[in-house]
């Protein structure tokens, strides 16, 4: 089932200085359950690609709709709601609130969602478990390594039950050892829980995991390799 | 809301020495404002409350043409009905009916004109601390005739001291010239030095009979255990004795209001100019906390967190600060206030005793009214909205697909 859509998504930025066409009429359609992993040289537009399915960026031209809903001409205030209940992110530079435990920092999106507290705090540990995290619980990010403060971000992405998780380079601050330990846990979810995963990457480690590998050059969909075999 | 706050809460002290800094900057801000306003404050109070004490009293009656022509023949007419009215007010503390006239005080060097203010000793040590301000000889209610009790600036004019014998003329009520000797009894000095140069004190029976008069009061002056009654007595004065002229101390010293009034702009500029530095102080510090932050505002805006929320995390941020500051502030403030209001400040070290001649005590007790902690305090809270105020617009202008991946 199709969760994902792009209908010929363009993106130029500077359009009345030197315009940069950073993504050009890209149509892709994403499945439920997917594991996908956009390659490309810098510049390609992978981050872009990314910035506007997640909603954090507005094409140019084109629509973007996520199960059935154009998210397109959304207004930002609704925007927000809407990533918040239907999209999970992981950032390459993990971005956790260094003032809140590795606890705190997965139960904050729940809180955003106004779950009820002891929901919350089941699902908070129960994640946190699931990325091998049980005893850093309580402990605060400059505590804790690139790669456990990635596998937090993992379970903070996922604490909100998104349609699909949006991955920048997730891996290219960690050392190899976090890495596979991170793509392990990744793969596991995808596979036992059908989460749908789309990294943006340059990373071979991801590359070699992911089921699905959409290559862009300049903007435009060079190459879509579906159903590959996987590591 | 509860995360939020406490999101905030933990952010200030990320950076402790910062924050710390901050934090102490205000409370140093505060305490000087409490402490130059309190002095100040208490200067005037303390003028105040010697100029009604020691001068003009809370409400003067006398008669209308007394204030144009203070000649003896503009007494007041039967006053046994006002004191009697006095006597009844629950309000009146002390009463004082004076006989005065204006005249020349001479030795046999100088000649200076002088106001002579004919009392009953007695009526008057209730309504004002002329005796508690004898710095030598005596008062009135000494044995003798013909006693004065002059100020220490007219003394040192003319001379004079304790038992010194000096000559007055004055004009009775037909215009007719009387010269009289005088001996001086005792040596006076308030915190008013024209005063203590114009003013001289004898006993009532020695002026009238100098006068050939009967008994003759020029001017009542009436002291309340209350200030805040002075209006409502005046009025009620005025309405039973409409041929007196009945004022207040606002009325006979206007300037004691003006004054009170022209101090409470200034001072008002000053804390208006100490809160501005306190608040670019903070937007300085905050902008900092917000540029440093620039990609967690980014990743708590891509997860969910809506802008509204984003900025009151900064509105919560900037107000801690401010708020332990001001705590620090004003709880140091008043505690210096305190310790510094019962001691007093004597300025006669630092030249202090100048003030005299305006009419200021040369020492001050600083002192502030309650209610004034809570004005600054809710001053100090909209200088730290306003504060926050850019630093959180600058959020709000975020994209978060630029700023989860600034540097």
């Amino acid at each position: 089932m199709k969760i994902i859509e792009t209908n010929n998504l363009t993106k130029v930025y500077n359009s009345t200085v030197v315009p940069v066409r950073a993504l050009n009429e890209v149509s892709l359609a994403f499945s439920e359950g997917e594991f996908t992993a956009i390659v490309g040289p810098s510049g390609s537009g992978k981050t872009t690609l990314l910035n506007i399915v997640g909603g954090l960026d507005k094409p140019t031209s084109g629509e973007v709709i996520i199960d059935g809903v154009d998210i397109t001409g959304m207004k930002e205030s609704k925007l927000i709601d809407f990533r918040l209940h239907n999209i999970g992110f992981v950032f390459q530079s993990y971005n956790l609130l260094p003032v809140l435990t590795a606890r705190e920092n997965v139960s904050f999106i729940m809180l955003l969602q106004k779950e009820k507290r002891e929901v919350m705090e089941q699902r908070a540990e129960e994640l946190l478990r699931q990325v091998g995290l049980e005893d850093k619980m309580d402990v605060r990010p400059s505590k804790l390594s690139g790669g456990q403060q990635q596998r937090v971000a993992v379970a903070r992405a996922l604490a909100s039950r998104p349609r699909f998780i949006l991955a920048d380079e997730p891996t290219a601050n960690l050392d190899t050892e976090s890495a596979f330990n991170l793509l392990d846990i990744m793969q596991q979810l995808n596979r036992e829980e059908g989460i749908t995963l789309i990294f943006s990457t340059h990373d071979q480690r991801v590359i070699d995991r992911a089921r699905r590998i959409v290559t862009l050059v300049d903007g435009a969909v060079a190459k879509d390799d579906l159903n590959r075999p996987v590591a | 809301m509860k995360t939020i706050t406490i999101i905030s809460w933990r952010n200030v002290w990320r950076n402790k020495k910062r924050s710390l800094a901050m934090i102490m900057a205000i409370a140093v801000g505060l305490w000087g404002a409490v402490m130059t306003l309190g002095i100040t404050n208490g200067m005037m109070a303390e003028r105040q409350r010697t100029t009604i004490e020691q001068h003009i009293s809370h409400i003067q009656i006398h008669n209308p043409e007394f204030l144009k022509d203070d000649n003896i023949r503009n007494h007041i007419e039967k006053p046994e009905a006002l004191f009697t009215t006095l006597d009844a007010a629950p309000e009146v503390k002390a009463y004082s009916a004076r006989t005065m006239v204006s005249g020349m005080l001479a030795t046999t060097t100088l000649t200076t004109g002088v106001q002579l203010i004919g009392v009953d000793a007695a009526m008057e040590d209730q309504t004002t601390d002329i005796e508690s301000n004898i710095i030598e000889g005596r008062y009135l209610d000494v044995e003798g005739r013909n006693l004065l009790l002059i100020g220490q600036t007219l003394a040192d004019k003319i001379k004079a001291q304790v038992r010194s014998r000096v000559v007055l003329t004055f004009q009775d009520e037909h215009n007719e010239i009387i010269s009289a000797a005088f001996r001086v009894c005792g040596i006076y000095r308030t915190s008013n030095t024209t005063f203590d140069e114009r003013k001289v004190y004898l006993r009532q029976s020695d002026l009238l009979a100098q006068l050939g008069a009967d008994y003759m009061v020029s001017e009542v002056a009436v002291v309340l255990d209350a200030m805040e009654e002075t209006e409502r007595l005046s009025a009620s004065l005025r309405a039973s004795f409409p041929e007196l002229e009945v004022r207040s101390w606002s009325e006979v010293s206007p300037e004691l209001g003006y004054m009170n009034e022209m101090f409470g702009v200034m001072m008002f500029i000053i804390l208006l100019i100490i809160l501005l530095a306190v608040a670019f102080g903070l937007v300085n510090t905050m902008l900092m906390a917000v540029y440093e932050r620039i990609q967690e505002m980014g990743m708590l805006m891509a997860v969910g967190m809506n802008r509204r929320k984003v900025f009151g995390m900064i509105l919560l941020e900037t107000s801690f600060l401010t708020l332990l500051g001001a705590a620090g502030g004003l709880l140091l403030g008043g505690i210096t206030l305190q310790l510094i209001g019962e001691s007093g400040i004597n300025l006669v070290l630092v030249g202090g005793d100048s003030m005299q001649y305006m009419g200021f005590s040369s020492v001050i007790y600083p002192t502030l009214e309650p209610s004034f902690f809570v004005t600054l305090t809710l001053m100090v809270a909209a200088t730290a909205l306003c504060s926050a105020l850019i630093p959180a617009l600058r959020v709000m202008k975020l994209k978060p697909a630029e700023a989860v991946r600034a540097e």
